[in-house]
């Protein structure tokens, strides 16, 4: 199973073109992750005076569901939208946020102390600095890929951004829920991506006469 | 981060870190460390373990290896949470230093340069297990810490004390008291801020303290202060007057940062009591005081440049030959670029000047190189 979404997001083929005026489909599902994701930890904290502050232990089994070939149109968009990752007791939150190409990401610091975001991933290098609680910076993602995102203050403090080319992909809620609108007809390669890994790949049929199509995944 | 393994009722931690550095021969051994070592040119493995049972407790350890050899547990303790609701912490073992801040730092991760602060690595010529016979003795060894002897207690031709060990930690028990803002820390030790110990050789106990007060995001303030017993035993029973032989020292340091940059300086001042020996007599402790600031700024992302100040004085004693500061004053400057090629993988270039008026060799500057791993 590859890696990484660099490569996909980077060969996405295009699929027939939608006809005008033909209903779009939903396509839902469930993503129910058997993996044992144990949390990840701050390094030992042996040269402290004391036990650290407590945090927050991210979601790993947060996923994200998405189209390998995505419909001829899907990047026609122009919408320059907005998404957020928080930093909330020395946690990012969401740990997976999946976006389309061009988006801008805020993160805003929710916590007491500093923290200084970043990335050293090829398809966006930044440094945010440190910065106070209740301030925020921004960083817009102009390729797609996957890029990791890290705080330089606290080493526990890890995220994963997904930059697609399109806008079918959705992320799990807390039941591992997903769920795609707008979906023309067609048939597609529907991925899941669980904590920094293509998990499975299915075929799904949208067809033309609109509705939903239910399609789960498990995660072992 | 971290690897996390659960396992039933308990929950084990693990990291790590390798270092490797590069420098020219260091003719002035400015760069020695209490283990003999030359910081400039050392391989340095190390592995941290944490074994937390429960709320209530952790066993937490170091094991380390220089150059190779065979590796050492350099710290080793019981860290115990009797409230866990309330940041109450007894640490009991071989524990982290109290006293100041660098001592806690990561080796290579926290550290934006290459080289260590002078308070935390050079050698002074006093001896934990020798004393010179009177103030000329003391002045003959001047800038000589590396590799020095005296006629009273060992023979052996061995390194002197730095005013404060940063690689070994001490045995004893400490107590820390609340978390940021303010939070305050105790600790009663066998060893002293120079000579920590795994076993006692003088019965005598260092008692260190610090207080930490964060006032404003990035901002931090503290003070420390540590008073010990550092001449071991087989040297005090060669004295006319075995007495108190006590390291002292207060600390200040303050750290602040604010987006891309880092500021940070530590001030110590402190003394060794020393025996007044014979004509001419050490009339005074053996004083001294170290300073230093040194600041780190992010250019680019993985991009970092950084540079420190460095200055370790001494106070002055009268010999036959006039009043000279008892050891030689040393000025350190370095300045650093580091480049993380990935998160965990860091690489360093850095150049140190360093000068003093006495010793083999007066200047010297190294260019260094250094490849740190972790994880």
């Amino acid at each position: 199973m590859v890696l990484s979404l660099a490569p996909l997001l980077g060969l996405l083929l295009l699929q027939a073109a939608p006809v005008a005026g033909r209903p779009t489909s939903t396509i839902r599902g469930v993503v129910e992750v058997r993996l044992d994701l144990p949390s990840a930890s701050a390094r030992p904290s042996v040269n402290e005076m004391g036990a650290p502050a407590r945090h927050d232990t991210p979601d790993r089994r947060r996923s994200v569901v998405y189209f390998e070939t995505a419909p001829q149109g899907a990047f026609e968009d122009h919408d320059r939208p907005h998404a957020a990752m928080d930093q909330k007791n020395e946690s990012f939150v969401p740990y997976v946020l999946p976006i389309a190409i061009g988006t801008t990401v805020d993160f805003p610091n929710r916590d007491r102390t500093f923290h200084n975001v970043f990335s050293l991933s090829k398809p966006q290098r930044f440094d945010l600095g440190r910065y106070a609680a209740g301030r925020s910076k921004a960083v817009r993602f102009d390729r797609p890929g996957v890029v990791r995102v890290f705080c330089d203050i606290h080493s526990h403090m890890n995220a994963f951004i997904l930059v697609f080319a399109h806008r079918f992909f959705a992320a799990t809620d807390e039941n591992g829920a997903y769920r795609i609108d707008n979906v023309p007809p067609g048939t597609y390669n529907l991925a899941v991506w669980t904590d920094g890994r293509v998990r499975g790949v299915k075929s799904v049929r949208v067809g033309d006469d609109g509705g939903i199509v239910t399609q789960d995944f498990v995660v072992e | 981060m971290a690897e996390d393994a659960k396992t039933t009722g308990f929950h084990v931690r693990v990291g790590g870190e390798a270092s490797g550095t590069v420098a020219g021969e260091d003719r002035g051994f400015f760069n020695d460390t209490a283990y003999r070592r030359n910081a400039l040119q050392l391989f340095r493995a190390s592995l941290l373990g944490e074994l937390q049972a429960g709320p209530h407790a952790a066993l937490l350890g170091e094991l380390r290896t220089e150059n190779l050899e065979r590796p050492q547990l350099y710290g080793l303790y019981l860290r115990l949470r009797p409230l866990p609701k309330r940041a109450i912490d007894l640490q009991v073992g071989r524990i982290p230093p109290v006293f100041g801040a660098f001592a806690r730092r990561r080796y290579g991760q926290d550290n934006p340069l290459i080289g260590t602060p002078l308070g935390y690595q050079y050698l002074t010529t006093v001896r934990a297990d020798a004393v010179p016979a009177n103030a000329d003795e003391m002045l003959a060894r001047r800038g000589g810490g590396w590799l020095t002897r005296y006629s009273i207690g060992s023979q052996r031709f061995d390194a002197g004390l730095p005013v404060i060990e940063s690689l070994r930690w001490d045995t004893g028990v400490e107590l820390r008291v609340g978390e940021e803002p303010v939070e305050w820390s105790v600790a009663l030790t066998r060893g002293s801020l120079g000579n920590p110990r795994l076993g006692d050789d003088n019965g005598g106990k260092q008692v260190a303290t610090r207080l930490a007060w964060y006032p404003l995001p990035g901002l931090r303030l503290g003070g420390s202060f540590a008073r010990g017993e550092y001449l071991d035993d087989t040297v005090r029973a060669l004295l006319p007057t075995p007495g108190h032989y006590r390291q002292q020292a207060f600390g200040a340091d303050v750290e602040y940062s604010w987006s891309r940059v880092l500021l940070r300086s530590e001030a110590i001042v402190g003394r060794w009591q020393m025996w007044p020996g014979g004509t001419p007599r050490i009339e005074a402790p053996l004083s001294f005081r170290s300073a230093f600031l040194e600041g780190r700024y992010r250019a680019a992302p993985g991009l970092t440049l950084a540079a420190r100040v460095d200055r370790l004085d001494f106070g002055h004693i009268t010999g036959s030959e006039g009043t000279q500061t008892w050891d030689a004053p040393v000025t350190r400057v370095e300045a650093a670029v580091g480049y993380a090629v990935q998160r965990h993988v860091q690489v360093k270039a850095s150049y140190q000047y360093n000068w003093r008026n006495a010793g083999l060799v007066h200047r010297q500057g190294f260019v260094i190189g250094q490849v740190l791993l972790w994880f």
